[in-house]
Order: structure tokens, then sequence, then C-alpha cells
């Protein structure tokens, strides 16, 4: 199978193809697709609920699609396990935490170190490289701390740490600057961006609007399951059907949580 | 019923089957399942052909089979459904429902026939007074204090709770055998219907199961407590908000599970026999039946022990099996229990979100010096205690001796469970039914030559029998998984010790020579033998602590945290849960090779799978993923048997399960450990331990009462605060909902009117 080549005649690095989930009665998604090339960074946003992060289980095998694959690279990947996916090459955050608790954070980098060795060849030393990762992430000081005990921000940049460390070829993450503070949340964009600037292929789902319209070249907007808009920040921005989702939140544009009306 | 209210019920269904436990694929066809079952049919049907007793096939017979099958598998319906209406409002499985019920069963013995009651006062009393009242008082000294532990302690709380009561009774009513609780109405009371004699009490037993499912329904169904407990069973974290209502229905539903234990026991001690054992082990029947109603569904929970106990009857009229699987119709709940835990689809990998079981003080690892260092010191010690320089000289005698081998022996087989449980978190009870084919695989290969090389034997050949009992626990998770060990423990019990070729009960004698090891000649008794075990021992716990610091330790206790993160970085789960049960089971396995040294003779009753819960309780108890815990656990082990021999008292005499039992129900406050709580009290002495101090100054400031004027909000926000505060914007999602009414609410709070 071969990849879509998208408008500029790119071809994407990861697609999700029409994916359908269901839970029960609702459809969690109904033929969403999305796709991302190497070195972009492309946003997907939506109201709470609209189904994101449900498309990140998916992409990255923690959920299985009622319908609809996920290609990466020209393969369907989609009946593979999630460890088969990340040793080929997709790595995630989550947006509500899933740290290894018990254990420091350096070692929570070094646990995706020493997996990475078994595939990838390249010789190294697993307690050096995952040092580096965290002080690339900025949070070399809490090294030998225990995740637990740290601050929600700080733990979002270890699991950043912990993802980078597999050295993926697509990375997802979910909520990146939920709990960071603003120095925080800046670092991480221009981290993001320096990895894309490496050949990255990365999907982000974020709240923040400044956050997503700075660093994203296209976004994808998600809006009960479906997706309802595609393009740069500037035209989803304008887009009525986007406004429409976003209901009564000219006055904040976009800030996610809608009220009730 | 309105429309609106079956409304909510089907959304209620609907969350039940997409978001609870167990974690299910929805396929349309379950082949799998189709596969399995018509297999076990056929097996079922080949086995019966096989051992067909030539009972002939009468209508007396077959009635008889169905009556009585039917009042046991009634009795089994009540405890179960106790079961499953404490789990599903409270969210606690209570491992102790049998022990409860026999302890009233015990209680009703005592009014009714050591004092002489009358019948209906001494039942009134117990089921409806005492027992609700004792399961009122559970909920508020123990149950509530369980809801924010990890599942591992949750489990372990509640089998210490089983095992107290079971030493509870033992020492209320000394000397387990020779008491009888008469059927209602007497042995005699009985009537015809054609040609099947009913008596009196399986028919009552029969319609009081019939009218405890009617009363659940109705209560459940139409009382607005009961849809208060459905509620909490819908949406844990909405109703944990109501607070006192969520209190009364969580004291309701233990009161509730009490007394239908009480009925259960009452019912069933006339059947079997007042004995402590036999009673608590109608649990394992329960628990068959609840995991057919997959936990919560009581229909199904019925239809299960009705069939067990049909089936059961089945097996001893019509089938007859030769010594070795002679309990076949007691293995019967065993089988059933692994038959739903093997049809049960896989656990999905699945991302939960920061867990409260996050310490937030997690200890510093131990490294291989201090580690060395620390058994060299055991060493050092146990050498001058068996060369009779300490107090206690009696140590040296062969009964301190071998009271030594007894507690090295024991914390060789606990450290089979540090990796396993302490480390990658599954939860295991069957850790001495691995011992026991360790020192089988012993006696028969090497035991008689006294090679050492059969200690290697032993741990390599039992590690297989470890990746078997993998195979359920791979596709399980928590609770499941910690059933299916249950089951295999008590499996192997029943089947497999039992065998002739595996144990000959008829062998007497030593199967065991000395071992020689290098010229040295240690008899299982001696002193060379407890220091050669002081060595081994600290060997194994040296190579725990190193393993521990390895990637197999990191990447085991990264799954404990995880299965869903530790899947996205690469891990095999599958693969990495094998490796630990497999390490697990041959360090057991070695263990039983060395007890079987110690005792000499190997028989079916060392093995069983009430006599390893204290083993597992005490390591526990000690903080389960520390090796030195084991240290722990064989020491009170041994002291418990010490104080019960040296200060002669009968209510002492069921000390080596009661102290278990009240030391894990005890741990509910104080879950990181015994071992733990010493360790951090004690670094601090330590010179090199400069880091200790730190953290107890830190610790000590933190707990210093804020100054007048102080905001408490210096302290910097923790995953567990996250935790709390996602837990309770959830619960305000919900709440937001107009008129919430329902559990779908979480998925369509943000949406606008349609
Ligand atoms: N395990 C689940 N069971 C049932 N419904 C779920 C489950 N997970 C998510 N949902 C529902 O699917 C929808 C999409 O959820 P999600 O992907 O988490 O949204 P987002 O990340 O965009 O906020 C929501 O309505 C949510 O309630
Ligand atoms: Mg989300």
């Amino acid at each position: 199978m071969t990849g879509t080549m998208t408008g500029d005649g790119r071809r994407a690095r990861l697609e999700a193809r029409g994916v359908t989930v269901r839970f029960g009665g609702l459809a969690a998604l109904s033929d969403a697709s999305v796709d991302v090339r190497a070195g972009e960074v492309v946003g997907l946003i939506g109201p709470n609920g609209a189904g994101k992060t449900t498309l990140f289980d998916v992409i990255c095998g923690l959920r299985a699609p009622d319908a609809g694959s996920v290609v990466l690279e020209g393969a369907d990947i989609t009946g593979r396990s999630v460890h088969r996916r990340a040793r080929l090459g997709i790595a995630r955050t989550f947006q509500k935490l899933e740290v290894f608790g018990n254990l420091s954070a350096v070692d929570n980098v070094r646990v995706a170190v020493e997996m990475r060795r078994r595939w990838d060849r390249s010789p190294m030393r697993p307690l050096a490289e995952a040092a580096a990762v965290l002080e690339r992430v900025g949070i070399a000081a809490v090294a030998g701390e225990a995740v637990a005990g740290l601050p929600t921000g700080t733990a979002r940049l270890v699991e950043l740490a912990r993802a980078l460390a597999t050295n993926p070829r697509v990375l997802l993450l979910d909520e990146p600057s939920s709990g960071l503070d603003d120095s925080e949340t800046s670092e991480v964009a221009g981290l993001v961006r320096s990895l894309c600037d490496d050949g990255l292929a990365v999907l982000l789902v974020e709240h923040d609007m400044s956050f997503v319209m700075d660093i994203c070249e296209r976004i994808f907007v998600l809006d009960f399951g479906r997706i309802i808009a595609e393009g740069s920040p500037q035209d989803v921005r304008v887009d009525p059907a986007v406004q429409a989702a976003y209901l009564g939140t000219e006055a904040a544009p976009m800030n996610g949580h809608r009220q009730a009306p | 019923m309105s429309p609106n209210a079956s409304d909510a019920v089907g959304r209620a269904e609907r969350r039940d089957t997409a978001a609870d436990v167990p974690r299910r694929r929805r396929t349309p066809v379950p082949v799998r399942q189709a596969v399995v079952l018509s297999g076990l049919a056929v097996g079922a049907v080949v086995v019966s052909a096989a051992s067909w007793a030539g009972t002939p096939v009468t209508v007396g017979n077959v009635g008889g089979m169905v009556v009585v099958g039917l009042s046991l598998g009634a009795i089994y319906a009540v405890s179960a459904s106790g079961l499953v209406v404490v789990y599903t409002t409270t969210g606690v499985f209570n491992f102790a429902q049998g022990a409860v019920g026999m302890y009233w069963a015990f209680v009703y013995w005592e009014l009714r026939v050591n004092r002489g009651w009358p019948a209906p006062v001494a039942l009134a009393l117990v089921v409806l007074v005492l027992a609700p009242l004792g399961g009122v008082l559970l909920d508020r000294a123990v149950m509530r204090r369980l809801r924010n532990l990890p599942l591992v302690l949750q489990l372990m709380v509640t089998v210490g709770l089983m095992v107290a009561f079971m030493g509870i009774a033992a020492t209320q009513w000394q000397g387990d055998r020779g008491r009888t609780v008469l059927p209602f109405f007497g042995h005699t009371g009985s009537f015809e219907v054609i040609g099947v004699t009913v008596t009196w009490h399986r028919l009552i037993t029969i319609l009081v199961a019939a009218a405890i499912a009617l009363l659940l329904r109705l209560l459940l169904f139409r009382a607005r407590l009961g849809v208060a407990m459905r509620a909490v069973v819908d949406s844990r974290s909405l109703a944990a908000l109501n607070g006192a209502n969520g209190e009364a229905v969580s004291a309701t539903a233990w009161a509730i599970g009490s007394s239908l234990a009480a009925v259960a026991g009452i019912l069933i001690a006339p059947e079997s026999q007042l004995v402590v054992d036999v009673l608590t082990l109608v649990v394992i029947d329960a628990f068959a039946a609840a995991a057919v109603g997959r936990m919560r569904s009581l229909p199904w929970t019925f239809a299960g022990a009705l069939l067990l106990g049909v089936g059961q009857q089945f097996i001893r009229r019509f089938l007859s099996f030769d010594d070795g699987f002679a309990n076949m119709h007691e293995a019967l709940p065993t089988i059933l229990l692994f038959v739903v835990v093997i049809l049960l689809p896989q656990a999905q990998l699945r991302a939960r979100g920061v867990s409260a079981q996050l310490a937030r003080r997690t200890l510093r690892l131990t490294d291989v010096k201090e580690s060395t260092v620390g058994v060299a010191a055991l060493f050092m010690l146990v050498l001058a205690w068996t060369g009779g320089t300490l107090p206690f000289t009696d140590a040296w005698s062969s009964v301190g001796i071998n009271r030594g081998v007894t507690m090295m022996v024991t914390a060789i087989i606990m450290l089979s469970l540090v990796p396993l449980t302490g480390w990658a978190g599954q939860v295991s009870f069957a850790p001495l039914a691995f011992a026991g084919v360790g020192a089988v695989i012993f006696a028969k290969i090497t035991g008689d030559t006294g090679s050492a090389y059969g200690l290697v034997l032993a741990a390599a050949l039992t590690a297989p029998v470890g990746a078997l009992m993998a195979l359920p626990a791979v596709r399980l998770q928590g609770l499941y998984l910690a059933l299916a060990s249950m089951a295999f423990a008590r499996g192997f019990e029943l089947l497999f010790f039992t065998q002739t070729a595996v144990i000959d009960p008829n062998r007497g004698g030593r199967q065991f020579a000395p071992l020689s090891i290098g010229g040295w000649e240690l008899t299982g008794t001696g002193r060379g033998y407890l220091l050669a075990l002081t060595v081994v021992f600290g060997a194994m716990v040296t190579g725990l602590v190193a393993l521990r610091r390895s990637r197999w330790g990191r990447r085991w206790v990264a799954m404990k945290d995880s299965e869903a993160a530790a899947a996205t970085l690469g891990i095999n789960v599958i693969e990495t849960k094998v490796a630990v049960f497999v390490l697990s089971a041959a360090m057991a396995g070695f263990g039983g090779a060395l007890f079987g040294l110690q005792v000499g003779t190997l028989n079916v009753l060392q093995f069983e799978l009430l006599v390893g819960l204290p083993i597992v309780l005490l390591l526990v108890v000690g903080g389960v993923s520390l090796p030195a815990a084991a240290l722990f656990g064989g020491v009170n082990t041994v002291l418990f048997i010490v104080i019960k021999d040296r200060w002669d008292y009968s209510w002492l005499s069921a000390l080596e399960v009661l102290g278990p039992g009240i030391m894990a129900v005890v741990m509910v406050l104080n879950p990181a450990g015994a071992v733990a709580e010493i360790g951090r009290g004690f670094a601090r002495f330590l010179p090199w331990r400069a880091d200790a101090r730190a953290a107890y100054a830190a610790e000590v400031a933190a707990n210093r009462e804020p100054e007048p004027g102080e905001l408490g909000l210096s302290r910097p926000f923790t995953a567990a605060d996250m935790v709390a505060t996602e837990r309770a914007l959830s619960v305000a999602n919900e709440l937001a909902r107009p008129g919430h009414d329902g559990a779908a609410a979480a998925m369509t709070v943000e949406r606008p009117a349609p």
C-alpha cells in the first residue's frame, strides 16, 4: 500500500484513515482522517469529548477502531500491537498522566532507552542517554526524584522525555501544556519546533489556543467525532463551522471549555 | 417502570459493559468462547463416560441429585450474592465472605446448641442483628479506609480478615471438631415427592435463597436506598461526593453482605461440618458463582451457583474417580472459576491516568554493597545464635535449629513474591503450590542421592509451571488474577498433590537424603543446614537487590505503574509478565525443595492454599517490594510459633493464623509496609545516609503546624493532587448536567443541547 500524497506532494508519515470508534451507542469517532508529514507539527483541536484522545489511542494501538486504518509511512499497521507500533516509531504522551510513579525521573526515561536498545542497534549507554534526554527537556534537576512526588507540570515533562527517548518517528502529544507554567510552555514549544527541524512528525492535541496557533502548520478540528475543518491556523480560526463548534466562545475564543448555552 | 427510568437502566448497562472491569473487546461472534465452551462440554462428557460409577439413572437418583444440588447451590448463591452486592456498591471484593459466614455459623451454634436457645430466636439475633452490626463495624473500621489503596493491598487486607476470622473462631471455639448443627426440623424431617426424599432443611434452604433473590431484586430496583446503591455502581465518584449518602450506602452493603454470609454459613453447617476451614472455603464456591455473573450480575450469579451445586451432586452420585481425583466434586468450583477466567476476554491495555496508588515517598533503592553488608551481618548473627553465644540459648537445641530452618525456608519462599507481586504488581496466592511442585520434583529426581544439582533442577523444572499460571495472568488484571491464583493453588491442593504418583501417602520415612555439597553433609535439621540456608538467603536477597536495579527490575515496576505507557515504549507486556512468573516459580520451587529437605517427608497438607495465605500476608505486611521484608516475614512466622509454644495458653492456640491475619488488617493503616517504616526511621542514623536525614528534616518541617497567616500553598502540586482534582472535576462535570440522572453524564456534559 502506498501513502496518500498530500497537497504539496510530500508523502504523509502517518495517516489515520476513516477511523470510527463506538462506545456502546455513542460514536466517539466517525470516519475521522488525519495525516502528518515528516518535519511538521499538526494540531488536533476540538471541544472536550470530541474524540481527540480516542484518536490517539487508535493511532498508538491502545484501542482497536471499529472501522478505518492507521498507516505509517505507507504500511498499514492497524493490526499491530501497541509495543510493535512503538518499535516502529510511534510515541505518545497521555492527557491523564501515565508516568511510572514508583521510578525516579531518570529511570522513567531509562526504561524507554533500554527498550530502544533492542531494536535500535546504535551503541549507547542508557543512563547517560536518559540523562541527556532529561537535560534536553529541561528537567535534569529532578532526575533522581520519584515522579509520584513531582509537580504535575514536571511529571508531564518526564512523559515527554520518556516518549522522546524511544527516538520516535511520530510523536503524539496529548495536551502537553496543561499543568505547565508560561515559561515551561514556551520551552516546550521551542523543543517541539526543534524536534520538527530534525524531521520528526508531531501530532498535537492542545487547549491552549495561542500555543496551537503559534506552533502548528496545519490544524484539524474535531467535533462530535468528526473532522469538521482542516487547514492553516488562519483558515481554521475564521471557519464558521469551527466557530459554531466552539459555541458561544467568541468572547473567549476557543478555550475549549464550552459553557452551556 | 417509567420510560425515563428504563432509559437510565439502559445507559447504566452500557456503561457497565464499556467502562468497567473486565475490559473486553467486542467481537460480534465470540468464536473463542464458543470453541472453549464446546471443548469443555466434550471434555465433561468424556470424563463422565470414563468415570461412570454405574449408579442407575432412576427418578429417585436424579431427583435426589437435583434437590440436594439445588439446595447446595442455593447456599452458594446466597453467599455469592453478598459478595456481589458489596463489590458492586463499594468496589471492595471481600475474600473474607466465607470466613464471616463461618464465624456467624459458630455464633449460631453457640446460642442454639451450646446454650440451648430456641432456633428462631438464635437465628433472628444472628442474621438480623449481630451479623449486620458486624458488617457495619467492618465497614467503619477497615473497609472504608481501603478505597484509596492500591488493589494489591485491598486484596491483602480482606484476605487478612479472612485469616483473622479463622483465627478468632479457632480461638473462641477450641478444638475444631465434633460440633454439629442439626438441620432444621432434625434429620428425620422430610417428605417424599415422586419417590424423591426432600428434607425440610433443604426445602427451607431453597426457599430462603429464592426469597433472598426476590428481596434483593426489590431492594435494588424499588427501594430508594437500592437505587442509590446502583447509582454508586454507575458512578462511584458521583456517589462519593454525596458524602453521608455514600456512607449509608456502603454501610448498608456491608450489613447485607455480612447477613447473607451468616445465612449461608448457618444453612451449610448441617450439610458439611462445623469446621473452620471447611466453612471458610465455601467462599471459593461463592467466587466461582460470582465470577459467572462477572461479579455484578445477580441473576447470573444465582445461575452459576445452582449449576455448581447440581454439578457437584452429579459427580458425587454418578461418577467415581480413583483415589488421586477423589476430591473432584470439591474441585469443581475451582475448575469452574478457571473456566470463567479463561473465557473472559483479553484485558485491554488501557490508559487509566495516574492512580491513587502513587506512593508519595518512594524508597531509595538499596544498593548491592549495603545489601552485602546486611546479609553478612545476618550470617554472623545466625552463626552466633546457633553457637549458643546469644540469649535464648536453647536456640542450638534441635528444636531451635529447626525453627531457624523454618524461618529461612519460609523467607526464601516469600522472596519469590518480591519480584512478582512487589515489583510487577501481579498478585499471587499460590507460592506454596510452586514450592510443593519444587519439593516433589526434588524428591523424585535426586532427593535420595542428596545431590545439590537436584535443587537446581527443582528450580528449573518448576519454572514452566510458572509459565502455566502466567497463561491466565497475561490475559487478566487485578482481581481476576488474584482469583485465578487462588483457584490455581486450590486446584493443586485438591487434584495434583493428592496423586499417589506425586506424593505417595503410604510412603513413610525420609524421602530426602542429607544434602552433600563439596564433601559436606547437610541434614535438613542440622546447624550446618541453617547456616547454609542463611548464605543462600543472603545471596538471593543480594541478587534481588541487583535485579531491582537492573533493566528487568525497572521494566517490571514500570509495567506495574502503567501497562499502557510501558507498551507505548515498546515493552511487550505479555513477555515481561511471563518472565516474572517464571522467575517467581523457579524461586518458590527452589524454596520448596529446601523445605522438603527440612521436613523429610512430604504430605498433601503442607501445600494447602490456606497454609500459604499467612506466608503471603506476612510478606506484604513487611512491604512486598522489599527483599528484606521476607526476613521480617520469616521471623514473624517463627515468632508466632515460639510464643505459642512458650506460653501454652489455650487462647494462643490459633496464633499462627490469628497473628498474620490481624497484622494484615492493621496494615490498612500503614500501607508502605513495616520494613519500609522501620528502614526509614533507622536510615537517618547511618553515617552515610545524609539523604535520609534531609528527608526526615523535610518531613518534620512539613508536619509542622502552619504559622498563623501562612498559607498552606507552598507545597508543590503533585501528581497525586492532580488525581484528586481530576476526580473532583469529573464529579463536577456530572453534576453540571441538568437533572443528572444517569451514567453517560460525563460523555455529554460539554455538548450543547441538540
Ligand atoms: N472507555 C470509554 N468508555 C465509554 N466512553 C468513552 C470512553 N473513553 C472515552 N469515551 C467517550 O468518548 C468521547 C471522546 O472522548 P475523548 O477521546 O477522551 O475526548 P477528548 O480527548 O477530545 O476530550 C467522550 O464522549 C467520552 O466520554
Ligand atoms: Mg482528551
